[in-house]
């Protein structure tokens, strides 16, 4: 039980991550990007002279608009950061430990109930979860925020999929 | 050493003892920690200004706009807080 509450943790800190404020606006910047780079292209057809010198641009946009590549999630590195930060005390790694533990219990519901639909519909209490995280954590452990950020699709990955919510459990 | 003098060292002895709680009680740390597991129950406080303890992991805090908490762990492991 305790194993899977430390894991809720660090679901709920990669969570905290997917809160992510920032990389909601990364994402449309990104898709702009991509529409961008045929109009610069175009534009080098117009003038010869200079047509080489657009293409990078557009290459690097282009290279910018391809998904990242997923990031590993080190799940134990994340728990033995959220255990150890001193960005929030006693009460408060409690209190998360105790709302990621509900979580999983309604995603271990779901998965039980066999309904995937009712699993998307956990998507809201675990960004809102995520943000509670990155609220507390942000000020005081600005590299353990960014780890949970850079972990929330992995972590929502795994709690989607049963197959890996059970062998994480 | 005269009778003042005597007197002046015994009161400072005890406003000693009587002030000695104090810092203990304003630890930026617990303030911090209680005014966030205050926001992560979803209390109204704001920002937790003093704190007594009760007991171990039992405190008693006081928000900014003057309400006061008991915030502690309960039976079953769960960070709770009780309106005052």
């Amino acid at each position: 039980m305790r194993c899977a509450a430390i894991g809720l943790l660090a679901l709920a800190a990669g969570c905290a991550t997917v809160v992510a404020a920032p990389p909601a606006p990364e994402l449309p910047s990104a898709a702009p990007a991509v529409t961008a780079a045929p109009a610069v292209t175009a534009a080098p057809a117009v003038i010869a002279p200079t047509a080489a010198r657009p293409a990078p641009p557009a290459k690097a946009a282009r290279e910018a608009a391809k998904p990242a590549p997923a990031p590993t999630l080190d799940v134990a590195a994340l728990k033995e950061r959220l255990r150890s930060t001193s960005a929030c005390g006693v009460f408060t790694k409690l209190a998360l430990k105790n709302q990621m533990d509900d979580l999983l219990q309604q995603f271990r519901a779901q998965h039980q109930s066999g309904g995937a639909s009712g699993v998307s519909a956990l998507r809201q209490p675990y960004d809102m979860l995520v943000l509670k995280v990155l609220a507390v954590v942000q000020d005081g452990d600005p590299s353990l925020a960014r780890m949970i950020s850079g972990s929330r699709e992995a972590i929502w990955g795994i709690l989607v999929d049963p197959v890996k919510f059970n062998a994480l459990a | 050493m005269s009778i003042h003098a005597r007197a002046s060292a015994l009161l400072f002895a005890m406003a000693m003892l009587v002030a000695a709680p104090a810092p203990a009680a304003e630890d930026p740390a617990l303030l911090k920690d209680l005014t966030a597991v205050l926001m992560l129950l979803g209390m109204p406080c704001g920002e937790v200004v003093s704190a007594k303890r009760q007991a171990d992991n039992d405190h008693i805090a006081t928000c900014k706009d003057g309400s006061r908490y008991r915030v502690f762990v309960n039976a079953e492991g769960r960070a709770a807080a009780q309106k005052l």
